[in-house]
């Protein structure tokens, strides 16, 4: 029995060793916290975390009534349904436009690629006081004003402009290095593929559409993945963006942004809720990324299936 | 042919035009007077052609620019290095070894893909605290440093690498952990460095947790600047001389590592 | 509890002492932090935390005052950015200060949490020497869990040339305000300015009181002011706003003198903190005013609000910290009035102080002490956290969004009733 335990020449404590550190970090600084998650959730627990009024799912109901929580899932929505496909577009697009260049292509690669270096703070820095300050000085309202127009409020709120700043900002910051991971995606194509398909006198679009992107396509799959989780965690950016010390305008409020400020605000600290909002968060994560496996299961057995 | 060509580099010219937009601007005040950044009129040149912004900056005791620059930097090493190490065993395990345990462990670190540790931050905050690492380097690093991400890219990498290597060597008498740091890292410094300019870039720019964690001895760079463009007066100059000097250690570093992420990736592909 | 962007001293409100740029100059008490104070090793050890001032010397100050109590080794931290975040966050654990300072002296939850010390006891000799409005801000259920340090406030600044220019008087009333912000607008100068939102954030709570209501009814069951005069006061600021008056964005937030000294508006609403900049800029030419009365039953109103030291309830060293509160916010005066004046313009918490100094017996100093005691208003102590978010993003949504007010308060009195019914216990 304890043979079969260690495995060959003990393989199985070998097993052991290298997994170990990973997951009980994880355990202590991820799982932990989790499940005290859950267990606040049904609590009624303000400004404590040795709560003693049990409340069942109120918590919950009051979330899901919230009209500022059910606000936040529909910038979340909103936010992904811009910045998802724009990013992988303009990514993709950049990754195809360096490809074929001879002369200068490290230059304009590192050109696109730094402001991956750049924080969100940094960035949130920049385009709140120097591109859109509702000011006069912002350099945006300064050209729109130098063309006979009037100064524009871009991030005061009523009229949706804040979008633009918001998207345009991490698209700025991310499209770099998802340049860069499709860059790699392309250099995995076998060369030989393209020159069979020159051949066959394939070109330009039809190239694009019957070889590269299907060729791409578990990078595209894993950056769109990525982007959609990046975007769900979306915070620095809008925080520093929008708000000012312990207050926050009720629109353009993503869903961490507004557990922030119910768990940590500086008007409440209601852990209940916070973490309520935390296990919903989660449930829908969960469910999506199940949804997603299933569907790309589903592919790759038809696809297996077809190769028979 | 030669017309697409040309219409290519103008439109990469262009593009690298917009994309080095906010670099210039950020230069530009922070070598300029208040007055000049918030005149009416845009200007499109710097009016301040010394360091005094950057003295005053120095001086700035609330700021504490050197302070914070010091402690992201430890941080993120520190950060970038235990993460690196952890999750390289731990990826190297799960692609490894095929048993029951093995699966479930690999389902757990794609769960936790999925479910983003920002999100727990309340009771992650007060066991750190009950450890008593508020306001030190342990308390940023090491709770930040479990990243199923990289445990999952590694693992990725270590499925296409060959394993007749680590049959030789076992055979030659060498334990799993011989093989391991003696024959695989050394065989894998493309991957780590990919996977390292990743999480240091993480670990650089972060800011929510570094913000409940860090306090005076402690304040990283990103919540430094935070609260100098929210809790003060707003002094643009040095607020935006502060930013230069957060931006440029990383914009080398970045220069430098990036051929490295590009081969990494490669190497390895996403999947 | 408190609702920071609704409340006087309100996040920004904070900051925005920070911001007081203009008393650099007035230090000449500065010390070196942390002078050497007598170690016994038999002392107990407090820590002490305050939120960042932005007037030089305040935090050289209050080292200062911690260093020379002698009954204990007190040790400063000062906590720039989000304090209360910070605070909150760290009074759930082991490394949580034992005297702290904070807003309308403690939150509802916070006294719930039994995390506040009552204090009842070391003030109750010296309850009627202190600024009543704030002793019963500070009283929940006849007891008091924090000692008032200084009173702050918000007012508004305008231009006393540009009004006389155009022949009109200073605005008592909201139709007159807007009359006068139109009429001394120009390409040069705006007209009323007070936040980069439209003054949406700060002037939140203002049009409750400013349209003749209060926040909540006398058994605190239920909100008060869900009538046709508080949603037209609400109409009347949103067309004040689309009429182009007011200006929507400045070199700072309404709770900087920026724009008012950079001339970016000829109103302005703001803090009493930001007086000597204005004073210094534009000398004699401003005056100050209560936001005024909205509509028929409306009344002027400025509100207020005062940082309170609190007593760590699960502190190590209770006792001590009470002892170390007393001394400092109850027995040495010369202290507090130091602490009110020598670095920007607050008033002092004890009236009696106040009467003394000089800042507040003439011009605009007096008439805005003289409002605080007049036409103050602050945030009912059962106007939660929930309550305010609910309460800016339904006035956001009227004045921004252009939402009828009717349906953007729809749901409001339910919510409102809910919270209260949870709060009373």
């Amino acid at each position: 029995m304890w043979q079969r335990l260690r495995g060959h020449q003990g393989r199985n404590l070998w097993f052991l060793v290298f997994v170990a550190p990973f997951f009980v970090g994880l355990t202590i600084f991820v799982y932990v916290p989790v499940v005290w998650s859950a267990y606040l959730s049904f609590f009624e627990a303000r400004n404590t975390i040795k709560p003693t009024r049990f409340v069942g799912l109120e918590n919950y109901s009051y979330l899901l009534h919230d009209k500022l929580f059910l606000n936040s899932l529909a910038v979340f929505v909103v936010f992904a349904a811009f910045i998802v496909p724009l990013t992988y577009v303009c990514s993709l697009a950049l990754a195809l436009l360096l490809d074929n260049v001879r002369w200068g292509q490290a230059f304009f690669r590192s050109v696109f690629f730094i402001p991956a270096s750049v924080s969100y703070v940094v960035a949130a820095i920049v385009w709140r006081l120097a591109f859109f300050n509702n000011a006069r000085f912002g350099l945006l309202n300064s050209l729109i004003r130098a063309s006979g127009g009037e100064s524009v409020s871009w991030l005061g709120g009523g009229n949706g402009l804040y979008w633009v700043a918001l998207v345009s900002v991490r698209l700025w910051l991310q499209v770099g290095f998802y340049m860069i991971l499709l860059i790699a995606g392309l250099q995995r194509i076998p060369q030989d593929t393209y020159e069979a398909a020159a051949l066959d006198g394939a070109t330009g679009w039809r190239k694009l559409r019957y070889i590269t992107l299907p060729q791409l396509r578990p990078t595209s799959v894993a950056v769109i993945m990525l982007l959609l989780i990046n975007a769900f965690q979306a915070f620095d950016e809008f925080y520093n963006m929008l708000g000012s010390i312990g207050s926050y305008p009720p629109y353009a409020r993503p869903p961490l942004v507004h557990l922030y400020l119910i768990s940590f605000g500086g008007g409440q600290q209601n852990l209940g809720v916070g973490g309520a909002g935390t296990m919903i968060l989660a449930a829908i994560i969960v469910c999506f990324s199940l949804a997603q496996n299933w569907v790309l299961g589903r592919e790759e057995r038809r696809e297996r299936k077809a190769l028979r | 042919m030669k017309a697409t060509s040309i219409l290519r580099y103008a439109l990469l010219v262009v593009l690298s035009a917009f994309f080095l937009l906010p670099f210039y601007v950020i230069v530009r005040n922070a070598f300029s007077t208040q007055a000049h950044i918030t005149s009416p009129r845009w200007q499109w040149l710097p009016n301040v052609h010394d360091l005094s912004n950057l003295t005053s900056l120095l001086a700035n005791d609330s700021i504490g620019i050197g302070r914070a620059i010091v402690n992201s930097a430890a941080t993120a090493a520190l950060q970038t290095a235990l993460t690196v190490v952890v999750s390289l065993m731990a990826g190297y395990a799960l692609a490894r070894w095929r048993h029951r345990l093995a699966r479930v462990l690999l389902g757990l670190t794609v769960f936790t893909l999925m479910v983003p540790a920002s999100m727990t931050f309340v009771p992650m905050f007060i066991m750190t605290a009950q450890f008593g690492w508020v306001d030190t380097y342990r308390g940023i690093v090491i709770p930040a440093a479990f990243s199923a991400f990289a445990t999952y890219l590694f693992r990725q990498f270590f499925l296409d690498f060959p394993v007749e290597l680590e049959d030789a060597a076992l055979v030659d008498g060498c334990s799993p952990w011989g093989v391991f740091w003696r024959i695989v890292v050394p065989n894998s410094t493309g991957i780590i460095a990919a996977v390292g300019t990743i999480v240091l870039m993480g670990a650089w720019n972060a800011f929510l947790w570094p913000s409940l964690v860090g306090r005076d001895e402690s304040r990283t760079l990103q919540v430094a600047l935070s609260q100098f463009m929210t809790s003060q007066g707003v002094r643009l100059p040095e607020l935006f001389m502060g930013t230069l000097i957060t931006v440029v250690p990383m914009l080398i570093v970045f220069l430098f590592l990036q051929r490295y992420l590009v081969r990494g990736f490669t190497t390895s592909g996403l999947r | 509890m408190i609702n920071r962007r609704s409340l006087l001293l309100s996040g920004g409100g904070l900051a925005a002492a920070a911001t007081l740029a203009a008393c650099g100059d007035n230090n000449p008490l500065d010390q070196p932090s942390g002078s050497a104070s007598p170690s016994t090793g038999e002392k107990p050890a407090l820590t002490q935390w305050y939120h960042e001032y932005g007037e030089a010397g305040v935090k050289e100050a209050v080292e200062r005052y911690a260093s020379e109590y002698a009954d204990a080794s007190v040790k400063v931290q000062w906590t720039p950015g989000e304090y209360m975040q910070i605070l909150g966050a760290a009074l759930l654990t082991n490394e949580a200060p034992d005297v702290f300072e904070y807003e309308q002296g403690g939150s509802l939850d916070m006294i719930r949490g039994g995390q506040l010390a009552d204090l009842t006891e070391i003030i109750a000799p010296v309850r009627d020497q202190f600024n009543q409005p704030v002793i019963e801000r500070f009283t929940f259920q006849d007891k008091i869990y924090a000692i008032p340090q200084t009173i702050d406030m918000q007012l508004l600044y305008y231009r006393k040339s540009l009004l006389e220019a155009k022949g009109i008087q200073p605005p008592t009333t909201f139709d007159e305000l807007v009359a006068a912000a139109q009429a001394v607008k120009s390409d040069d100068i705006g007209g009323f300015f007070a936040g980069n939102d439209s003054g949406v954030g700060v002037l939140g709570t203002i049009f409750i009181w400013a349209s003749g209501h209060d926040q909540l009814n006398a058994d605190r069951t239920e909100a008060a002011f869900l009538t046709n005069e508080f949603y037209e006061a609400l109409v009347a600021y949103r067309e004040f706003v689309k009429s182009g008056a007011v200006v929507s964005g400045a070199s700072n937030e309404w709770y900087g003198p920026e724009a008012f000294v950079n001339g970016e508006a000829a109103f302005q609403w703001g803090g009493l903190w930001s007086l000597p900049a204005i004073q210094e800029a534009h000398g004699d030419d401003f005056g100050v005013l209560a936001f005024p009365a909205i509509g028929a039953k409306g009344r002027p109103v400025v509100p207020f609000g005062a940082f309170g030291a609190c007593v760590n309830a699960k502190g190590k060293n209770v006792a001590a910290a009470t002892d170390f509160v007393k001394w400092l916010w109850i027995d040495q005066e010369d202290k507090q009035i130091d602490f009110s004046t020598a670095y920007g313009t607050h008033i002092p918490a004890k009236d009696a102080l106040a009467a003394k100094t000089e800042q507040f017996k003439s011009g605009p100093g007096a008439d805005a002490a003289r409002y605080v005691a007049e036409n103050g208003f602050s945030n009912d102590i059962m106007w939660s956290g929930p309550m305010g978010e609910a309460y800016n993003a339904a006035v956001n949504n009227v004045i921004v969004g252009g939402q009828d007010p009717v349906d953007a308060f729809a749901g409001f009195a339910d919510l409102a009733k809910q919270e209260l019914a949870k709060l009373a216990g």
